[in-house]
């Protein structure tokens, strides 16, 4: 795997989907080889955590847990 | 199987309950509005258990009731004024260059330290609707490619090439907030982020 194919491959990496073992196998194995291509994941890996937990933050309002079990008791 | 209607409304309150702070925190990233989100939440509700008899018991409630709650969305909420508001997807994805501002930092650097919670909420609902639901779907909700191309009835194909674009996107975004920030901006909010994760 060269980093042309890693940089192709990278989102798949991260987000866990339809590479193969092999596949997951030579892109671990270019990045222990490849400062470059460690950066460029750790960077993205970080980016999109942040993404991910700071998109998670919201809590629900507890008035509206109450008004959709009200809705549901007159179903 | 034959159930009654409080036991129907048993079973569905239970599988219904775990799912509502995710169904909440889409519907806010969709309509950009916490009142309409929860309209678009109780409607949701309310048309999935009018459908759940048509709902198999084993197989997926939770993508089953997000489609129920984009579709809603999509239909009632989406209003032809937010389709004309959007910025053209060309006017968005018109390269940026970005340069690094301090000495032996890199840009990533300088990005990952400067980011607010704001700044990123602000980019995800700035995306327009077809990137910025396949972003909170796989990237924030956690839905995999197959589900959200079930939620979104669309192939799996186009799941994979709009979360390319959105996250392109959305970097862009990012980019352009981190760059636009005074240096004593970026000085204060230092690490801001890092303790929300």
């Amino acid at each position: 795997m060269d980093c042309k194919d890693l940089v192709e491959k990278l989102y798949f990496y991260l987000d866990g989907e339809i590479l193969t073992e092999e596949e997951r196998k030579a892109i671990e194995e270019h990045l222990e080889l490849c400062r470059k291509c460690c950066e460029r994941y750790e960077f993205e890996r970080l980016l999109w955590e942040m993404v991910r937990s700071n998109g998670r933050n919201d809590s629900i309002p507890e008035a509206l847990i109450s008004r959709i079990e009200s809705v549901i008791a007159q179903f | 199987m034959v159930r009654t209607r409080e036991d129907q409304k048993k079973v569905f309150q239970e599988l219904l309950i775990p799912e509502l702070p995710a169904l909440f925190r889409t519907a806010l990233r969709m309509t950009r509005n916490r009142e309409d989100a929860e309209d678009l939440v109780q409607e949701a509700v309310t048309k999935a258990f009018a459908a759940f008899e048509r709902f198999e018991e084993g197989t997926n409630f939770r993508a089953w009731i997000f489609k129920i709650l984009t579709n809603t969305f999509i239909n009632n909420y989406y209003r032809l004024r937010d389709r004309q508001k959007a910025p053209s997807l060309e006017e968005m994805e018109e390269e940026t260059s970005f340069q690094p501002s301090f000495e032996g930092v890199t840009p990533e650097e300088v990005l990952l330290n400067t980011l607010t919670r704001e700044d990123i909420l602000r980019a995800i609902e700035s995306l327009p609707l077809e990137f910025r639901a396949v972003v909170v779907l796989t990237l924030i909700e956690g839905f995999s490619y197959k589900e959200t191309a079930e939620i979104l009835d669309i192939p799996i194909g186009t799941v994979m090439s709009r979360l390319h674009r959105g996250r392109k996107l959305l970097q862009k975004l990012l980019w352009e907030y981190s760059t636009r920030k005074t240096p004593l901006e970026k000085e204060n909010e230092k690490g801001w982020t890092a303790k929300t994760l």
